[in-house]
């Protein structure tokens, strides 16, 4: 049976390969002998050589990492708790006004956070660097992991947080077994969220780092203002591949979760453990 | 009903929004053992009550006591009553084990005191093979008995279920029905059951409280609620009715629809006007010439057992017969009932002196 011509299909490729293109002309040239992406002059390994022996690149990247995980850590804690805050908020005006406040964060140009933190953190005397980093990335990761939280927290069933009361749970024993599993999902996805927007982010870093610190987005951009060596695209593609790994993780953990909740198997430790 | 310490009660309970009474002054006293039923249509109230048991609301005024102790502030983890919520409120992320193990793991218990006490229970519910299951994986009858059973597992002093079997199929409410009825009687536990469902409730309990509008309109066995309803509304609600105005003329005589029938009410002012109930049961088709009321049938449908009938009577009032032969439409027939069938009904008349007037005369009877 022969397959029917799909113009919405050659558009999808069609935009595919618009946006695919650029990332694996960097890829492929980071494999080319010359040192310039005009003209291929031969497979090499020799830009990746540079780039392992190259330690503050490493040291930038290991940072890097570094913050996105601390960053997006704390931020699924805060923001959960924010997101707890919310929904347990039963004046509708303080709960539109912290509302309102968070997704304000969320949409607001990276440009103005990041100078709002560099003023801050110059009028109270607070040294430029990893702390400083730190801080602005958790700032703007909050908002997104309370953004991902919430909707788990309002589709959650009500009656399940009366039930773990009426059978005689207190408060923290009903966040831990009933409510922080069942919104366990949400977290995840907040999490995974401020993570890749940690590590991809630009602006903000750009104001608030100093004293040599620096993050891979910042690092990259000012070597590129010097004429972009190969050994940028050499790190590129391999951050490409930490980011296909990345999204990978997710859809595995997110697919294996609802499995086991079919079969019935556990990823909460059981109820009668622990405690 | 023998004198003993209720195990619940509700001394003019009020409970308010704003201005909007949810609950009017409920007094109400539960006894250790029973089976009890707060009937109502939605939003009259009963519901509400329960939760003023449970502790998930607080009343505005009046005292609830628990075995003679005050509990109005006593937090919803610390009461030992338990509840089946309407939506069974499962927890999604536990199996059917977890779940019913985590009222005792809660109360650290020990592990083989839990494994027992889930053990149990789920036997007591018919699940035991389904310990391992998730919730996704159960019907909606299952759900419900693990809800049973995770509630049970608390050993409350009193279940409170909410109406746990309205989600369910004809067939399976009837099951579930009789084997609720059996766990209470076997655990002997006091049990407040929560519907809106009038045959539920006469089937089930042991005692029915009927609500509307936040307060208790009538409290009684099935038998005597639905055989003596006191006002229109209980009169309406239990079962099918027929109702028309009517004139106590004197004792045991009652004037309607234009004529004098004999019956078996009485203690009542002379001339006082009245609602009178004729259950469609009761009622049956016979000739003209035997017929103490001459209908036309307007309408009539199979029901397996019966026939349900309306016909009206050359007044207009409109009759429901429950007959087992069957009639044509446009036929006139007669109508009969025995004077017990006849139910009076005063308007106004409070529960207290309902009962009270029902004792004076049927005390007369006796002499």
């Amino acid at each position: 049976m022969k397959k029917a011509f799909k113009w919405s299909n050659l558009y999808l490729w069609f935009v595919f390969i618009l946006l695919y293109l650029p990332i694996f002309f960097l890829i492929i040239y980071s494999f080319n002998a010359g040192d310039v992406m005009q003209g291929w002059d031969g497979f090499s390994l020799k830009h990746y050589v540079e780039l392992f022996a190259d330690t503050r690149i490493i040291e930038i990247v290991v940072n890097t990492f570094l913050i996105a995980l601390l960053s997006s850590l704390l931020a699924s804690i805060l923001g959960t708790a924010g997101a707890l805050y919310i929904y347990d908020q039963r004046n509708r005006l303080i709960k539109n006004i912290f509302l309102s406040l968070n997704n304000i964060l969320l949409v607001s140009p990276d440009v103005i956070i990041g100078a709002s933190f560099l003023i801050l953190f110059t009028v109270v005397g607070f040294s430029l660097g990893f702390a400083s980093v730190l801080l602005s990335h958790i700032a703007f990761s909050i908002p997104i992991v309370v953004l991902m939280v919430l909707p788990r927290l309002q589709e959650m069933n009500q009656s399940l947080v009366a039930a773990a009361k009426d059978l005689g749970a207190n408060n923290w024993q009903m966040l831990s077994r009933v409510i922080l599993p069942v919104i366990s999902p949400g977290i995840l996805a907040g999490f995974f969220m401020a993570f890749t927007y940690s590590l991809d982010d630009f602006a903000v870093t750009f104001f608030v780092t100093g004293n040599g610190f620096s993050t891979l987005s910042v690092e990259i951009y000012s070597r590129a203002r010097q004429g972009v060596s190969l050994e940028i695209n050499a790190l590129s593609a391999m951050m490409f591949i930490v980011s296909l790994v990345l999204v990978l993780l997710y859809y595995v953990i997110s697919t294996r979760s609802s499995k086991n909740k079919k079969r019935g198997t556990r990823l909460v430790t059981p109820a009668t453990e622990g405690l | 009903m023998a004198e003993q310490t209720p195990i619940i009660e509700f001394k003019s309970v009020s409970l308010a929004y704003g201005d909007t009474e949810i609950l009017k002054g409920i007094d109400l006293s539960l006894e250790q053992g029973k089976f009890y039923t707060l009937l109502g249509p939605s939003g009259s109230g009963k519901t509400t009550i329960l939760n003023l048991i449970s502790g998930q609301l607080a009343a505005t005024s009046g005292d609830i006591l628990f075995e003679n102790k005050r509990i109005n502030d006593v937090p919803v983890e610390k009461r030992t009553v338990n509840t089946v919520f309407q939506d069974y409120a499962l927890f999604p992320n536990m199996n059917v084990f977890e779940n019913v193990a985590f009222g005792p793991s809660i109360k650290k218990m020990s592990k083989t005191d839990i494994e027992r006490q889930v053990h149990d229970m789920l036997k007591l519910v018919k699940l035991d093979q389904y310990a391992d299951r998730d919730i996704s994986e159960l019907s909606g009858g299952q759900r419900q008995r693990v809800a049973i059973a995770r509630a049970l597992a608390n050993d409350p002093k009193v279940l409170l279920l909410d109406e746990p079997l309205s989600a369910l199929d004809y067939k399976l409410r009837k099951d579930m029905q009789y084997e609720l009825r059996e766990i209470q009687q076997r655990l002997g536990i006091t049990f407040v059951f929560v519907t809106h469902d009038q045959e539920e409730a006469l089937a089930m309990s042991d005692w029915i409280f009927v609500m509307n509008d936040g307060v208790i309109q009538q409290n009684g066995t099935p038998e005597d609620i639905y055989d003596e309803p006191i006002n229109h509304f209980v009169a309406d609600f239990i079962g099918e009715s027929n109702i028309v105005d009517g004139i106590m003329k004197t004792d045991y005589v009652v004037h309607f629809v234009g004529k004098d029938f004999e019956n078996v009410d009485a203690g009542m002012r002379p001339n006082e006007r009245v609602e009178v109930v004729l259950r469609p049961e009761d009622l049956d088709l016979t000739t003209i010439e035997n017929g103490k009321l001459i209908v036309t049938i307007d309408d009539q449908s199979f029901r397996g057992d019966y026939y349900e009938i309306t016909a009206i009577d050359d007044d207009g009032n409109e009759w429901q017969v429950q007959a087992t032969n069957s009639a044509q439409v446009g036929e006139r027939v007669g109508l009969t009932f025995d004077p017990e069938d006849i139910h009076i009904m005063r308007f106004n008349e409070s529960e207290d002196d309902f009962d009270a007037r029902l004792e004076s005369y049927e005390d007369d009877d006796e002499e």
